[in-house]
């Protein structure tokens, strides 16, 4: 489990010695399921940092809130380091800027598993050892397995250390195995495209379009999006077949060689509309096309970014 | 009148009334509960959670609508309204209530809304009480409650073996005209628990001069400091029994003008086509989003805008809990409170 | 009365009479509309009063608010003027006579005519804002209106005067002797024998007198912004100040949300309030 007191005292460090200005962290919820994403500016309010295996939001979306000049501390996951990395890449804020202070991390549980298991009405969590979970709810006591609860995302995630952080509190952990994203990725991939469409159907026509997907997410970041543009429309709006098919899609796709396969976006969807599948089978081709997996560091062009005269695609140059 | 129905005669009597309207209830969908249609063999899901994922305001105001179909050399009709008769079982009162709030909007006598108004002329409304309130709802602190009436033809109360069933309107009491009538006991046994369940809840909040004191500090860091971490998405307001806005768009290809679900929550709800944005901010959104349920409506219609369904606060993807938000507001400074 | 079963969400259908530019830079275009149905036509000048809105609708585009521009006696069509911004109003200004439009309206409360009567009128607009205003004006000139106010006063900016819109009707106000009428541009211009400077300024060069007045006062939100205070300067009352607000619309009947203000739509309890309203309001703008 995490060393609190370390993390707390690092932060506490580099905003008395005015490293940064201000640390994106995590501090107790209102409700015991959910922890919120805190914004701390004086080493005073850091005793109200908090974190564990709850804390679901991927804390670089709010990277790009705050002016490229300011000097940002932030706790970054293995995840939220590869966003960071990519956000950097792209320009979004100078890594001179910022000061990552990692945490290896043992994957983020899905609360929705927690009241699968308790019901709604959970009452507290208390993380009892590295594999299980303590929660009273109202029907009474459950220890949980830890792993049983992992959001998919985190249950195949390959990159659990923070890759190029500042510093890192705790010991590295194991790599993941990577055929297990693998695995998931054939078990869409592979389907029949029938059977593939009926489940993208299945999944993107739950959809209400209230976009926390893509709040939720550090690489959604523009300005206006493209459901937004009025002139040209490029989809419909609300929630018919082709509205809702048409964001699922196109938003998937913005994502090709930018995802860090989080799954920020799933634990946001109000409608538990699975999404990642998507993204992951379009990380495995960017993976087995070009050599090229997100986020591992901050100048690695994507490919999608890049041109060179011989590309194959003549149209482009 | 109070009257018993048994729990095992209750899919009988929906498939009766299935007969005479389209019924719904809610049911499994995924992982959550959602009022759907019962279907041959259907199965209710009333033990999984409190209320659906959606409220069932969406049944009077889909996500999406078309207004207009147009017609061929740019000629348009109006969509006819709906009018099929439909019983809504299980509603809970918190969003019963809400639709009666949502009247006050539709059905002005200067413009009435055809599509809301035709689906509510149509609609019976049986509701399932709460006899164990669910943790994030607090019905009770914004005037409403678990066993609240408004908007209800009938109401429910579970007494185990048996529901007990309380017919409020004509509409309600020509549905249960079958059954056994209660006897005092069991009335008695059903308004002890009601009034339990209200008083198990507690005070989320104080309601007292909060409005005065949202007015009083339109300006204020108080609104910056709530909404620091909010994703300025639409999980809030869109799953609000009492959001109610809507965009309006031309659907070309398809040939329909639309209204969608809208949001104060986004960025280019109040983007004006100048450029300017009154709430350019999530601090201004936030700002309005509270102050519209709890100081607007109550200008509006002297109730607040809100029935403490309790969705925002555990489907905030960021768990921000408008409770913590009012209570914080309670804090402000407001001269009329001070004044008291 | 309007039909209960008529949604308020379906366009009276209309088409375009006439449609020209009205500012050299083509920025603005008028739009005169007629009623393909006389009933509606009947209908609508029954209910309509200065100050109201309607929304513009392109079919398969969108629609648009926009201020009613014309009197109603001056014939069975009703003006628009309509600034090129974003795609309707775009689709608005490629529209030509004879091509089919609905519209919604008219909307809105508009000016409290009833209420001034007796008194002198200080209109003040700015830019294409002034078109509810020219309304008005025209409106006050029928002679079975003009009687019942006192003196009347017009303040028209615009930033240069080719924007100036309504040229020729405004031309032939400066010959009447029963109103008064002061245009400005923003910036000097060759042979422009009018004033020269920002509306708030010239309203106080005018001094119009606050005694049995009300001041009306339509334009952009920077010009309104420094209008209110500097009539609140000569010595009128939030009571007696009028301006008319914007927001983002859609339904125009107090429906979708878009343009609360407080626990007012400006759609459907305004677009015209009195500064004493606007003073209990949000500054939400």
């Amino acid at each position: 489990m995490l060393d609190l007191d370390a993390l707390m005292a690092e932060a506490k460090r580099v905003l008395d010695e005015g490293v940064v200005e201000m640390v994106i962290g995590f501090k107790a919820g209102d409700t015991p399921l959910h922890p919120q994403p805190a914004f701390f500016t004086s080493s005073e309010e850091i005793d109200q940092l908090a974190y564990n295996a709850l804390c679901q939001n991927n804390l670089a979306t709010y990277l790009t809130r705050f002016p490229k000049t300011q000097k940002i501390g932030m706790l970054v996951r293995g995840c939220e380091n590869r966003s960071v990395n990519a956000l950097v890449f792209e320009g979004q804020h100078p890594r001179e800027g910022l000061y990552l202070i990692g945490i290896p991390c043992e994957g983020i549980i899905d609360w929705r598993k927690i009241v699968e298991q308790t019901g709604e009405e959970v009452i507290s969590v208390v993380e009892q050892s590295d594999n299980t979970m303590l929660v009273e709810a109202r029907s009474g006591y459950f220890t949980l397995e830890k792993h049983s609860l992992l959001h998919e995302s985190c249950a195949r995630c390959i990159h659990p250390n923070p890759i190029s952080a500042d510093i890192v509190i705790g010991d590295l952990l194991p790599e993941g195995d990577p055929a297990l994203a693998r695995e998931q990725v054939a078990a869409f991939a592979d389907l029949p495209v029938e059977e593939r469409h009926a489940w993208f159907r299945q999944e993107a026509e739950r959809c209400i379009r209230c976009y926390a997907c893509r709040e939720a997410c550090p690489m959604c970041y523009c300005e206006e999006c493209f459901v937004d543009h009025i002139s040209p429309r490029w989809t419909e709006s609300g929630t018919t077949p082709a509205g809702m098919q048409g964001w699922h899609i196109v938003r998937a796709f913005h994502q090709t060689g930018r995802c860090t396969s989080c799954g920020a976006c799933e634990r946001a969807c109000p409608m538990d509309i699975k999404m990642t599948y998507l993204t992951e089978k379009l990380n495995d081709d960017m993976r087995r096309k070009y050599n090229f997996e997100v986020g591992l560091d901050a100048e690695t062009p994507t490919p999608f970014s890049t041109v060179t005269l011989d590309d194959k695609s003549r149209f482009v140059v | 009148m109070n009257l018993i129905l048994k729990k095992d005669q209750l899919n009988h009597l929906l498939n009766a009334w299935r007969q005479d309207y389209e019924v719904y209830a809610p049911q499994s969908l995924e992982n959550f509960t959602h009022f759907l249609p019962l279907q041959d063999g259907f199965e209710l899901a009333f033990d999984k959670a409190h209320n659906t994922r959606i409220p069932p305001k969406a049944l009077f105001l889909p996500t999406s609508e078309a207004l207009l179909k147009f017609t061929r050399f740019g000629g348009y009709e109006q969509v006819p309204s709906e009018t099929a008769p439909r019983l809504i079982f299980g509603i809970r009162p918190c969003d019963a209530h809400a639709v009666t709030m949502l009247d006050t909007v539709f059905e002005q006598e200067r413009y009435m809304d055809p599509h809301w108004v035709a689906r509510r002329d149509a609609a019976v409304l049986i509701g399932l009480g709460c006899h164990v309130p669910c943790q994030t709802g607090f019905c009770t602190t914004v005037g409403s409650g678990p066993f609240n009436h408004a908007g209800l033809d009938a109401i429910l109360t579970d007494l185990g073996e048996i529901f007990l069933v309380e017919t409020l309107t004509e509409k309600g009491e020509r549905l249960f005209t079958q059954l056994e009538i209660a006897t005092e006991e069991q009335s008695t046994q059903a308004s002890e628990g009601q009034q339990a369940a209200a008083a198990s809840m507690p005070i989320a909040f104080e309601t007292e001069w909060l409005k005065e004191k949202l007015d009083q500090n339109f300006v204020s860091p108080y609104w910056e400091e709530v909404s620091r971490s909010c994703l300025g998405c639409g999980v809030c307001t869109f799953l609000c029994p009492t959001c109610f806005c809507f965009d309006i768009v031309d659907e070309a290809q398809r040939g329909e003008r639309v209204r969608n679900w809208d949001t104060c929550m986004f960025r280019t709800y109040s983007l004006e086509a100048s450029g300017h944005n009154p709430r350019p901010s999530r601090v201004e959104r936030t700002r309005q989003r509270l102050s519209h349920k709890y100081s607007y409506w109550v200008d509006q219609i002297n109730q607040i805008g809100c029935t403490g369904c309790g969705r925002c606060v555990r489907y905030c993807p960021v768990g921000l809990d408008i409770r913590a938000m009012l209570r914080k507001a309670h804090q402000l400074p407001s001269e009329v409170a001070h004044a008291q | 009365m309007p039909n209960e079963a008529q949604s308020p969400y379906l366009p009276i259908p209309m088409h375009v009479l006439h449609a020209y530019y009205e500012s050299t830079d083509r920025s603005l275009k008028t739009l005169e509309l007629s009623f393909d149905e006389p009933q509606d036509a009947r209908e609508f000048f029954a209910a309509f009063n200065p100050g109201q809105f309607c929304l513009l609708s392109v079919i398969g585009k969108g629609e648009a608010a926009l201020g009613v521009a014309s009197a109603a006696w001056e014939g069975d069509f009703v003006r628009f003027t309509v600034q090129k911004m974003g795609s309707v109003t775009t689709a608005l200004h490629n529209l030509k006579p004879g091509d089919p439009i609905g519209i919604r309206g008219p909307l809105g409360n508009g000016f409290p005519l009833e209420n001034w009567k007796g008194k002198n009128l200080v209109i003040i607009g700015g830019g294409c804002a002034f078109s509810t205003l020219y309304a008005l004006t025209k409106h006050l000139h029928h002679p079975s209106n003009r009687g019942d106010y006192s003196k009347m006063t017009v303040i028209y900016g615009t930033r240069t005067s080719g924007l100036c819109m309504y040229k020729q009707d405004i031309a032939a106000w400066h010959q009447r002797d029963d109103m008064e009428v002061h245009q400005a541009v923003d910036v000097p211009e060759e042979d422009w024998l009018h004033h020269v400077g920002y509306v708030p300024d010239v309203v106080k060069e005018v001094s119009p007198s606050p005694v049995n007045s009300v001041a009306v006062v339509c334009g952009p939100p920077i010009m309104t912004k420094y209008t209110l205070p500097a009539l609140v300067g000569l010595g009128f009352t939030p009571e007696t100040i009028f301006t008319s607000l914007e927001k983002r619309m859609k339904c125009g009947v107090g429906k979708c949300g878009r343009c609360n203000l407080g626990p007012k739509y400006i759609c459907k309890d305004g677009p015209v309030f009195s500064l004493a309203e606007l003073n209990a309001l949000p500054a939400d703008l």
